[in-house]
Parts: structure tokens; C-alpha cells; sequence
């Protein structure tokens, strides 16, 4: 594959996760994480994060930012049942991310993931665009009939509420759940509506 | 760093062109209950998958990448490779544009495929993990080359194709085959598979018609009549009329080579006899009678179906 044969070319896999990162904080919930702990996303200017709803179980929560600081936040709104919350952190000063529709990318995209599975801090991992939209019916789990991008990316506990992003490092997704393996995140155009309709 | 943003943007595209180019050729099998399976239009008229995904032989409909739903006829299956064969009428569909497993090297990036119903392909991204010569895998079937991966066989994957960078097809992914890693059954040994299954509905197995034990020379014999090893089978029973009895074995008759190659064990046997288009040939045998070695010609059977 050309374009791939030397590490200056290899180093294409870091810049955009290195950027994206720089937006994902951790989010820490109840005390002393007690509460829950999961991803958030830097999602505008002024220190607004989505972040999944399931993630936050108290009403009291700090973020985590990349450089260790530790910022109080409050909960915005939330939505349950398509699992997204907007917290408001002013103090984290984090740049929002970009953002991009997934409908438009084709099955076999390269995709990637930025969380802290099982504790591990800001841990990438990389797959594959599966689809974008409702399950197969086959599929029998509470919000099959929800819209979601579905990826071949290994996500874990620690994952819910962060980025799974194109190859340029736009955000195309909240991750959510893992169904039958594949990773669900709630699509960024969808997140995009829930914010304009919360104004 | 545009350079570089760029050329993983266009690794992208790629993996999404191959994904889309096997994806024409590319069928879900509704032959099982709950989710369907993934099947390939392998040659006109013929799509292919894996065995353990059909469980019901009649009443079975594919969807093709237009959303067209058409019945289909169980051609015939072969538990032992993981595969079966379906006869379907779909003019127009392209047929699977098939690679050569020898050029894959461990570290190639591969996709495996699969189609659940209306929509895109489903895709999943690996590397190649493994690759080998001719192995025989647990349930018996004789698979020409070992080609495994890291991919991710989600439900409804099994039956789908092994995809390289450029979109050819180099084999059919199989969930049954092994549990650690993807096991690909490669294009060699689903060519060889289909064209038994359209002959005959099933795969012919050699058979010799005797029944054998391993048995042991002492060093002295062995020396004497200059053998290679220290062990063959020995002949306890031979089946009237079959190819043994018509070779001319008899009860204790010791084999030593078959075709050349040595038995030593009933696995060599076994492995010799599910080798591809045995049935009907002749080899030379070789053996140790009273004490002093023979050759005879044994023209392999087929080995009688238990269902037929």
C-alpha cells in the first residue's frame, strides 16, 4: 500500500488521535468516582461536555482534563433514553472538537476510539465503519429502533461517553453501548439536534 | 501533517473501495432461524457458504446487494471443509472477483464482509495473523492452506469473504473452524468443494474396505527388510467385494506405504484418503506379507455414506 512504507507515514495514525485527545476529558462521578466513571467531549467553546447519560449516576462530578487537572462540573441536561448529558465545566479550557455526519462515510472507513477502558487514560483503538442506522431486527436489546453508528472497534468500561471519530479526527459519534461486540455510538448529528432543541 | 492526515484519509477510502467492490457480490442466506448468514455469488448461479450457518435444506432465500430477495436450492454440503453450495437464478450479479491466497503474508491488512439483510456490507478490519500449508481441521476436512486472522466474526459473519486491500476475495471465513483465531477456508479449497458439491451433491471420501490396527516391527525385521520405519497397519478384517479385497489383501498383511508415501499410523491413512480426487485412482501399495515385502495396485472406493 503506498503512502504507508515509511514512520513518517505511520505517524498519519497519531496526529488526529494526538489532536482529539486533546479534547476528551475523564469524567469522575460521586465521590471519589463511586458515581461512575466514563469520557467526555469538549463539544463547544465556554467548557460544555457530552458525555453518555449512563456515565453519570450523581449529581456531583470533576473532570479530569489530559494535562491532570481536576475542574468541578455540573449536569445541563440529559437525555436517557438516547443516552447523552451535557455537563458544563468552564474551568477545564479544552479545544471543542470537529465534527462530521457519519452517513457519509462508507462501510470499511477507518474509524478510531479515544477512552479509558478499564482505567487505562486516553487509550486509541482503531476498526472499521460496520453502519449507520437502526439494528436488524434480530438484534433484541432497548433501542434497537435508535439510530446508531456501528463500528468494528474494540471499546471497554471507561469508553461510554467518548469520541469514536473519522480518519481526520472528526468526531462522529458519542460511544454508548457494545452490542453483540460492535461498538454503538450515538451519531454527532443527532447530538447536534438534542443540543438545539435543549437551547 | 497534511501529508500525513491525508494519506491515512486515503488508506480509508480504500479499505472503503474494497469493502464496496466485494461488497457487489455479496449475499445474506436465510437458511437458519433469527439472523441470516453471508454467502458468496462464487460463479454464475452459485453462491457459497459455510455449512454450519445452513440448517435447514429447503426454504432458503438470499438478498442480494440490490435488496432483490430470491429462493434458492441447497446444491449440497460438506461438513468436513464447513461448506455448502446453493443454486440461485440472479442474472446480472457480478461474481466474486477471487485473489490468490499465496500472496497473503501475515500483517497484510483484511477485511472480513458480511451482509444481514437490506443496506451496505457489514465490515470488519484486521491483519493477516497466520498462514501455513495444508492442514486437515477438526471436523476432518482436508483445507489446502492455513490462512488465519485477527478479524472480528460478528453474527451473521460466518460465510463471509476474507477481503484484501484491493477488494479480491481469497477465501470464505468460517466461525466453526477455530475458536482463537478467524480461520479462512482459501479459495483452493472452496473451488475443489464446489465443483464436487455441483457434481454430486457431496464430496467423495476414499475408502479401502478393511479394517487395521498400527502395529510395531522389531529392529531386527526392520533391518531385514529394509524399512524405512518401524511401523504399518496391520489388516484385521477385509469388506467382500471392497477395494481391498479386490487388490487381493489378506488378514495380516502389513501396510507400509501407500502411493509411495509412508503409513505409519491411521492418521497417515486418514489423511491420505480425504485427500482431493483420490476416489477412482490407482496407487501402488506397500506391504509386508509373511515376512517379505509385496507391492500390489489398489484402485481407491468411495467410502459408503451413512445417508445417502
Amino acid at each position: 500500500m503506498a503512502g504507508f512504507s515509511d514512520q513518517r507515514s505511520w505517524a498519519a495514525w497519531c496526529a488526529p488521535a494526538e489532536r482529539l485527545r486533546s479534547s476528551v476529558a475523564q469524567i469522575v462521578t460521586g465521590t471519589n468516582g463511586n458515581g461512575g466513571i466514563g469520557a467526555a467531549i469538549a463539544w463547544t467553546d465556554g467548557g460544555l461536555f457530552i458525555t453518555s447519560a449512563h456515565v453519570i449516576r450523581s449529581p456531583r462530578m470533576a473532570m479530569v482534563t489530559p494535562d491532570g487537572r481536576r475542574v468541578p462540573g455540573e449536569l445541563v441536561w440529559q437525555e436517557r433514553r438516547r443516552d447523552v448529558a451535557l455537563v458544563r465545566a468552564p474551568g477545564a479550557a479544552m479545544p471543542p472538537v470537529r465534527t462530521a455526519d457519519p452517513s457519509v462515510l462508507r462501510p470499511g472507513s477507518l474509524v478510531m476510539a479515544i477512552g479509558h477502558p478499564f482505567g487505562l487514560v486516553d487509550a486509541v483503538s482503531t476498526g472499521v465503519l460496520q453502519s449507520v442506522g437502526e439494528l436488524p431486527l434480530e438484534f433484541d436489546f432497548e433501542g434497537r429502533s435508535l439510530r446508531w453508528v456501528q463500528a468494528d472497534v474494540r471499546l471497554g468500561p471507561g469508553n461510554s461517553g467518548g469520541p469514536l471519530a473519522d480518519a481526520d479526527g472528526r468526531v462522529i459519534g458519542v460511544a454508548a453501548m457494545i452490542v453483540a461486540g460492535m461498538a454503538l455510538a450515538v451519531p454527532a448529528p443527532e447530538v447536534e439536534a438534542l443540543l438545539a432543541s435543549n437551547r | 501533517m497534511t501529508d500525513n492526515r491525508t494519506s491515512l484519509a486515503i488508506l480509508s477510502d480504500q479499505l472503503a473501495d474494497a469493502a464496496a467492490t466485494a461488497g457487489q457480490s455479496i449475499v445474506a442466506v436465510h437458511a437458519r432461524p433469527r439472523l441470516p448468514s453471508t454467502g458468496i455469488y462464487w460463479q454464475e448461479g452459485v453462491v457459497v457458504t459455510t455449512d454450519g450457518t445452513v440448517r435447514r435444506d429447503s426454504d432458503i432465500t438470499v438478498t442480494l446487494a440490490d435488496g432483490r430477495k430470491l429462493p434458492a436450492t441447497l446444491a449440497g454440503r460438506d461438513r468436513r471443509t464447513d461448506l455448502a453450495v446453493l443454486r440461485v437464478s440472479a442474472d446480472s450479479l457480478p461474481t466474486a472477483r477471487l485473489g490468490d491466497p499465496a500472496s497473503l503474508k501475515p500483517g497484510h491488512l483484511v477485511l472480513a464482509l458480511a451482509r444481514l439483510g437490506e443496506g451496505g456490507p457489514r465490515v470488519s478490519f484486521g491483519a493477516v495473523s497466520a498462514v501455513g500449508g495444508r492442514w486437515r481441521c477438526w471436523k476432518g476436512g482436508e483445507i489446502d492452506r492455513l490462512l488465519q486472522s485477527n478479524l472480528t466474526l460478528y453474527p451473521g459473519f460466518g460465510g463471509g469473504p476474507l477481503v484484501d486491500a484491493t477488494g479480491q476475495i481469497h477465501g470464505i471465513n468460517s466461525g466453526g473452524l477455530s475458536r482463537a483465531f478467524a480461520t479462512t477456508i482459501p479459495v483452493e479449497t472452496v473451488n475443489r468443494t464446489v465443483r464436487q458439491l455441483l457434481e454430486r451433491g457431496y464430496v467423495a471420501r476414499g475408502w479401502l474396505g478393511a479394517a487395521m490396527q498400527p502395529v510395531r516391527f522389531n529392529p531386527v525385521a526392520q533391518r531385514r527388510l529394509g524399512l524405512e520405519s518401524d511401523s504399518g497397519l496391520v489388516i484385521l478384517s477385509v469388506e467382500s467385494d471392497g477395494p481391498a479385497a479386490s487388490a487381493g489383501l489378506l488378514v495380516g498383511d502389513v501396510i507400509v506405504k501407500l502411493g509411495g508415501q509412508p503409513i505409519e499410523d491411521v492418521e497417515d491413512l486418514v489423511d491420505a484418503l480425504s485427500r482431493t480426487d483420490v476416489v477412482g485412482r490407482t496407487f501402488d501399495l506397500d506391504l509386508v506379507r509373511g515376512g517379505e515385502r509385496v507391492k500390489a495396485d489398489v484402485l481407491i472406493g468411495e467410502r459408503p455414506r451413512r445417508s445417502a
